[in-house]
């Protein structure tokens, strides 16, 4: 947005910190339990996520332990084996906007005129462009390999990361650290390599974990739309097949085969959502500094 | 992934990234989005132009089934499609086709695009423009009254429950709904937008009919936009509560309806209307997926079916309908806010 004013900003912390640390070791816990299962998956899952495993639409029980699906796979093993596409594309989606956003950022913050000037007009474009919309297109286009997918993400989503860096590195340039550097003189690239990269590195992994959380609900929900490696089993596509299945809510084959996935993508994303709350009230120091 | 509006509209409202205005008012705005509409536009056109391949690959292809041997016939067909011209040319045909309205053919359905798009976006705007105004309207309220109940167990009962809602994706809020509200306790209807084969006696019950089948889709979108325009509010006018200008208000002995949404409401209205605007994309994008949920004859389910079908007319026409939709959106709301904040005005 290029719309700006100068009111007060909002109070910035919800709750006590004691509470968001709490919610941040749970919402850690959650994403501990899910590398688990992207490491683990292919042990754990009794099949593959293709494997006919039973007859169609079979309720939990016996082997399928949460039902089949309208092809008699196994919900179970899809559900465990998709959770690799999720957590791939927070951790590749996630660190991409960060990298992009923080060479822009730490660029635009450290060479003021007009180098500064044309980022951030770039960034304002960036912006506006109507995200989802032209991820589905280019997605489409491009098939939407889970890699493709992080960096067409990382290329939409990087001005927010741009921007809050780039304002810590003007700040950053004032302190009398680096003014004393500059002095004895420190070449750019020193200072940027010891003075303001240490500095800004916390507040990159405050960016990056809202960054994947993002990332995770996007490419599931291009996946529910049809755009995705058809070959890879993640929640969103069975999300997809469930709702595509006509008689769906007739039978009760939801509750097996619907609401699992739709979990497992909720439980993820709030405790993503969770942790960043925790990481960005310890790390990021617009907080620190105005916590009261 | 609509955690972002937040630290964006506080980014906004703190004014760190302020643009030089310039004399001109609004032109740079405009210009702004004149620009990206144009980078979008032209994206569209060179994007699968530079993908490997062509249309006419297999008519060319000696191994391929639809190979055709004769040279003369290649470039009459060539010619028929305007792909012998150069790429500037056929650039300038497609910029004038889509001024007129033109956004080709659909392949799946056999129908122009622009036709498809018409009987969809009307369903789409119902959608989203009443999902952007209910969420505006709960948010705005019960953010105030949270703010000036802080504390209590129900704001903070409150806060915890929308940071954590505004986290869930929509197409995951749209499948609880559907599942707690038209399949266990079938109040509601499953899918469409109105009820097939109807005849109304009234308009009235025209009217009713949409509305019903509005209702579920309508509250899918709406819990997450209004929880991030809530936390907005509440904390905004939090803020304002110790000012000076709220003492001094008291001591006068103003109503408390005048300090509520007079004096703290209306200062919360800036960072509200920038998250506004940007939610205006996000409102958009959460619409497509509300409507594959419930089957909702609006854009959402045709963009599905184009992706499904890999229409790629149909796909990009979709495309720039909607980047449409959504930068005039943002612009609206972006010469509102200069409107409504006097400091903006007099820069």
């Amino acid at each position: 947005m290029t719309a700006t004013t100068v009111t007060r900003a909002p109070a910035p912390g919800q709750g006590s910190p004691r509470g968001t640390y709490v919610a941040g070791a749970i919402g850690g816990l959650i994403i501990a339990f899910y590398v688990v299962l992207v490491l683990f998956g292919s042990q754990l899952a009794p099949f593959r996520a293709t494997e006919l495993a039973g007859p169609s639409l079979a309720p939990p029980g016996g082997a399928t332990r949460l039902g089949t699906n309208l092809l008699g796979q196994d919900i179970l093993s899809q559900l465990i084996l998709g959770a690799r596409a999720s957590l791939t594309v927070a951790l590749c989606a996630g660190a991409g906007t960060v990298v992009l956003g923080g060479i822009v950022g730490v660029v635009a913050g450290w060479f003021p005129g007009w180098c500064d000037a044309v980022l951030m007009r770039v960034t304002d474009l960036v912006l506006i462009v109507p995200k989802l919309p032209l991820l589905l297109l280019v997605g489409a286009l491009t098939g939407g390999s889970v890699l493709g997918l992080s960096l067409v993400i990382s290329l939409l989503f990087w001005p927010n990361a741009a921007r809050i860096l780039r304002s810590q590195v003007l700040s950053l340039r004032t302190r009398t650290h680096v003014r004393a550097a500059t002095g004895f003189g420190a070449g750019t690239w020193h200072q940027l390599r010891r003075h303001i990269l240490p500095d800004l590195t916390l507040l990159a992994i405050a960016e990056f974990i809202p960054a994947a959380g993002r990332a995770v609900g996007l490419q599931a929900g291009l996946a529910f739309l049809g755009v995705g490696d058809p070959t890879l089993p993640s929640w969103g596509a069975m999300i997809r097949d469930a709702v595509a299945f006509r008689a769906l809510f007739i039978t009760s084959a939801w509750k097996w085969w619907l609401a699992p996935p739709v979990i497992a993508l909720v439980a993820l994303i709030v405790g993503i959502t969770l942790l960043g709350a925790a990481a960005e009230r310890r790390l990021s120091p617009r907080l620190v500094r105005h916590a009261r | 992934m609509t955690d972002v509006l937040q630290r964006e509209a506080r980014a906004a409202a703190r004014g760190h990234d302020a643009p030089p205005r310039s004399r001109v008012p609004y032109l740079r705005t405009i210009g702004l989005y004149a620009l990206t509409l144009w980078a979008l536009v032209t994206l569209v056109f060179f994007l699968p132009r530079f993908m490997p391949g062509d249309p006419l690959r297999a008519l060319q292809d000696a191994d391929s089934g639809q190979f055709i041997y004769d040279a003369q016939e290649r470039d009459k067909i060539a010619a028929y499609y305007g792909l012998d011209k150069p790429l500037v040319s056929q650039y300038r045909s497609y910029l004038s086709d889509l001024r007129k309205g033109d956004f080709g053919w659909s392949i799946s359905q056999n129908t122009p695009v622009a036709t498809l798009l018409k009987k969809r976006l009307p369903w789409t705007l119902l959608l989203t423009g009443s999902a952007l105004l209910l969420s505006s309207t709960i948010s705005y309220f019960v953010g105030i009254t949270a703010a000036w109940h802080r504390g209590r167990f129900a704001d903070r009962a409150l806060i915890v429950v929308l940071s954590a809602t505004r986290a869930i994706p929509e197409y995951a809020m749209a499948s609880a709904l559907l599942i707690t509200f038209a399949v266990t306790y079938p109040i509601f209807p499953q899918a469409g937008a109105q009820q097939a084969f109807a005849t109304y006696g009234s308009p009235l019950d025209a009217i009713g009919d949409v509305l019903f089948h509005l209702a579920l889709p309508l509250a899918a979108l709406t819990v997450g936009l209004a929880a991030n325009k809530f936390l907005i509010v509440r904390n905004t006018v939090i803020s304002t509560l110790g000012e000076d200008y709220m003492v001094l208000a008291r001591a006068k002995g103003l109503s408390r309806r005048l300090l509520k949404y007079r004096h703290s409401g209306r200062n919360a209205l800036l960072p509200f209307v920038t998250a506004l605007g940007i939610q205006a994309g996000f409102a958009v994008g959460g619409s497509l997926f509300v409507e594959s949920i419930f089957n909702y004859p609006g854009m959402g389910t045709l963009v599905e079916r184009a992706v499904t079908a890999r229409d790629y007319p149909l796909l990009q026409g979709c495309f720039i309908l909607l980047a449409v939709v959504v930068l005039i959106a943002n612009l609206a709301v972006e010469l509102t806010y200069a409107k409504l904040d006097p400091r903006v005005r007099r820069r």
